[in-house]
């Protein structure tokens, strides 16, 4: 079973990546449970954990939050390209923050970055995600959690 | 140590026997340096000696000499002089022979008699001055003067010719004394320094000796070092001394850095070790215990048995800009001097982080172990049917639990706002789990209540807040499939026919289905598990009841849950509240066992469940008191309600009278859950009591249809 510190992991990764970056924390909303693969929004960096757990961590975001995120961050270019990077970023935050905190323990793979796709989550039978929504000024954006 | 004390005794020795010969080299030293001395005295007082020796005889032929001049004419005047001169000289010189060596020799104290026996006649003639000639005529004559000098001259002469052989002999004699003394000293002088040079070959031989004792000494002082270096770098315990000011020493091992992630030990007292590391009150205990230590009476044993310290969790960092949990064992040994007295104590700190995280796993899968067997035993006596209908049930209102936390929420007040709902779906829950004796489950619905009751007794909630419970909610939906499965075995076990098999089993594959069957299911006869449910409060409780049940079987399919619901909270109410112990019961004279008594049946349209105990009634006074502590109500409100508003307090939602929450009571949630319940299906509740005697709910159903349309 997940412990609290491991999904606070995840979650403060997240979390501190809006206060470093566009120096306004990002809050969380109330958490919640769900089996199979949760819908995404326009980007994912994902970042997948072997070891004492197995399976996958991502962020997802909708584009608007993170064109707002972007021009927070006095950045000009709003491309495709930049996009993937900034959701990248994010889930290499999340990717340090967890090294950081358990160190050989978890395996952790370098953050791969998908564009209005799911993720492949293999989950066994029974198993459910975490489903933390990340609120950042008017938006909202989720980090999912799907760990065994 | 015995070693040790050999070498030290050696060492003693080596130093003793140096300083003594050093001892001997410096009185060697000093005697030939006396020695010396006295040689020297001996030979001047010898050459004297030997000068003195030809005295006697210059002074005879010098006499011979001056009466020869005086019979020829002659001029006398330079052996006079000459004369004088020896004179003196001899005189000075045997006079500084005596002041020498007079009280030594016996021959010198006869020539120095001799000598002034022979003075005297001398005296004269010394003592001539002027001339001794007169001019005459005839020729120079002796004057006066003259005659009586040359007089003097003659028999000072005839003097010396019997005095210069004695007084050679004697000053022979002394000479001889003196040589011999001389020649002693001179040998005691070659002895002395033989001696002396042996001595020194025997220092340096005994220096050689020391230096080689001290370069072994060193080189196994080395080794010694090096061996404990190498301990102390292996080791993977940390280790290190702490002295009576409860400081760290100048040397510890290596694993000690690399437990506590610093080097800086030296002189580092034992509670800035652990400050900020653990909480302040095992802190101050163990500086108390290390205190304790010192003290010459303390057992070891005993202490030992006290270390506050013996499994520490401690919060490090995890030298990757981390904090991380650790587990130490902290272990003490006083080590003793040689006067008896605690010289230091050692610590070791041993990480025992992987044998803790082990212990706990294998404990909690032990406890899981027990728990599934707890639960297949209470299964056992669960029927299939109803157990399948209480997953079912649970399953859907932990779905809804989820859906609630689902809801967007941002503000303090939308989180806030799921709190009631949740704590609802959760009561209900833990209600039917405690009836079917699902300890396991209801355990867990109870941990899951707790976090919601801390939430709202927070000031400002936020997302974070929920994550605990979440995790919760999965290892509660976690536990429900894997009694879900072993309900499917156990039904297997029972009745192996298929028909049987697929009953539990197919429930498993259709949660969700079988939910809505559970709650549509007619003839569910719900008695069973309000017996089973009596039972179990009365023995948790201390508490001696008997429940009749009427007309529950007739519970119409719609109300067979909500029936069920109700009664589940009355009976704990009552068994919590309402029946007092037997004692108490006694006192008052009422019967031992107390009465709980349900009837459900048609009443009019509609039907009617009447729930009554023979308990301690409810006193509305305290029930406006319990408010007014519970901040429900103003001493003001209180005050102007009548009885029955006092009575409606107890439908409120998160009133109890109960100060301490258990798993049946003091949350508050239970008969508003009721009374929400009833009014939702279109009915309506009543309570009528009379304090000490007993409490009566009675509960208004409309017709089944009507309720199902409510519901739909």
């Amino acid at each position: 079973m997940l412990r609290e510190e491991e999904l606070k992991t995840f979650v403060e990764g997240t979390t501190n990546y809006f206060e470093v970056a566009a120096q306004q924390p990002a809050t969380i909303g109330s958490p919640y449970l769900m089996e199979g693969a949760p819908a995404v929004h326009d980007y994912t960096g994902v970042i997948s954990i072997s070891g004492k757990r197995e399976g996958v961590v991502y962020f997802t975001a909708p584009r608007a939050m993170l064109t707002v995120l972007l021009m927070k961050m006095q950045e000009n270019d709003f491309s495709h390209e930049t996009m993937r990077d900034l959701v990248g970023e994010v889930a290499n935050t999340i990717s340090g923050n967890a090294r950081r905190d358990f160190g050989r323990d978890f395996v952790i793979s370098v953050p791969s970055v998908l564009a209005g796709e799911k993720p492949a989550i293999t989950q066994k039978p029974g198993q459910r995600s975490f489903i933390i929504p990340i609120n950042w000024r008017s938006h909202s954006a989720k980090l999912i959690v799907s760990l065994t | 140590m015995k070693v040790a004390g050999a070498d030290r005794n050696r060492r003693l020795i080596t130093a003793g026997a140096g300083t003594a010969l050093a001892v001997a080299m410096g009185l060697a030293l000093l005697a030939g340096f006396r020695l010396a001395t006295q040689i020297r005295s001996s030979i001047t007082a010898l050459q004297a000696a030997s000068e003195l020796q030809t005295y006697p005889g210059v002074i005879s032929q010098q006499l011979t000499a001056l009466r020869e001049r005086l019979e020829t004419r002659e001029y006398t005047g330079q052996a006079h002089a000459e004369l004088t001169g020896t004179v003196q000289r001899f005189n000075d010189d045997i006079q500084l022979l005596t002041k020498r060596r007079g009280g030594q020799s016996p021959q010198l104290q006869a020539a120095v008699q001799s000598w002034q026996a022979y003075t005297p006649v001398l005296a004269p003639v010394i003592a001539f001055s002027g001339e001794p000639y007169i001019d005459t005529d005839s020729g120079s004559s002796l004057s006066e003067s003259g005659k009586m000098y040359y007089d003097n001259v003659r028999q000072a002469q005839l003097l010396a010719k019997q005095n210069v052989g004695v007084l050679h002999r004697l000053l022979t004699a002394v000479s001889g004394s003196l040589e011999t003394q001389t020649s002693g000293a001179a040998a005691r002088l070659r002895a002395l320094l033989s001696g002396g040079v042996l001595a020194a070959l025997a220092l340096a031989a005994a220096a050689a000796y020391l230096q080689l004792t001290r370069a072994k000494h060193e080189r196994a002082a080395r080794e010694a070092q090096d061996q404990t270096r190498d301990i102390l770098k292996t080791v993977r315990e940390g280790f290190f001394l702490l002295d009576a000011d409860y400081k760290i020493g100048s040397v510890w091992s290596e694993a000690l850095t690399h437990i506590f992630s610093r080097n800086d030990f030296a002189g580092l007292s034992f509670e800035k070790l652990l400050e900020d590391r653990v909480p302040a009150a095992t802190l101050a205990t163990a500086v108390k215990y290390i205190k304790l230590l010192w003290g010459d009476r303390a057992h070891e044993n005993l202490m030992k048995s006290i270390n506050p310290l013996g499994q520490l969790e401690i919060v490090m960092d995890n030298g990757r800009g981390g904090k991380e949990t650790r587990y130490l064992q902290f272990d003490f040994h006083r080590v003793v001097g040689p006067k008896g007295g605690v010289k230091h104590v050692l610590c070791s700190v041993g990480d025992i982080t992987s044998n803790v995280l082990l212990a706990k796993e294998l404990q909690e899968a032990q406890e899981n172990a027990n728990a599934q067997v707890d639960m297949m035993v209470g299964m056992l006596h669960v029927d299939p049917l109803q157990l399948g209908s209480f997953l079912d049930t649970t399953e859907t209102g932990l779905q809804l639990i989820n859906a609630i936390l689902k809801e967007p929420a941002r503000t303090d007040g939308e989180f806030r706002k799921k709190l009631g709902g949740l704590f609802r779906e959760l009561h209900s829950i833990k209600g039917e789990a405690s009836a079917l004796n699902l300890m396991s489950i209801a355990h867990r619905v109870h941990q899951l209540e707790d976090m919601v009751s801390e939430l709202k007794k927070r000031a400002e909630i936020s997302g974070n807040d929920f994550l605990p419970m979440v995790l919760k909610l999965d290892d509660l939906l976690a536990h429900l499939r894997g009694v879900r499965e072993m309900a499917t075995r156990l039904s297997a076990l029972k009745d192996p026919s298929p028909a049987a098999d697929g009953g539990a089993a197919r429930k498993g594959a259709q949660p969700g289905k079988a939910a809505g069957l559970a709650r549509g299911r007619t003839g569910e006869d719900i008695s069973p598990t309000l017996q089973a449910l009596a039972e179990k409060l009365a023995k948790d409780h201390h508490k001696t009841f008997k429940l009749t049940l009427a007309g529950l079987a007739d519970v119409p399919a719609p109300y067979v849950a909500t029936v069920k619901d109700c009664v589940i909270q009355m009976l704990r109410n009552s068994a919590v509240h309402g029946i007092e112990s037997s004692e108490a019961r006694r006192a008052l004279a009422k019967a031992d066992v107390g009465a709980v008594r349900v009837d459900f049946h048609r009443s009019g349209d509609g039907y009617e469940l009447v729930f009554e105990d023979d308990g301690a009634g409810i006193s509305p006074q305290a029930l406006k008191e319990a408010a007014v502590r519970k901040n429900f109500i103003s001493a003001e409100e209180a005050a102007s309600m009548d009885t029955r508003a006092a009575m409606a307090l107890i439908f409120r939602p998160g009133f109890s009278t109960q100060e301490e929450v258990t798993m049946d009571a003091g949350r508050g949630v239970g008969m508003d859950v009721v009374a929400r319940t009833v009014y939702g299906l279109g009915g309506k509740i009543g309570v009528s009591t009379n304090p000490g005697r007993f409490t009566r709910f009675k509960i208004v159903l409309p017709a089944a249809e009507a309720a199902s349309s409510a519901v739909a």
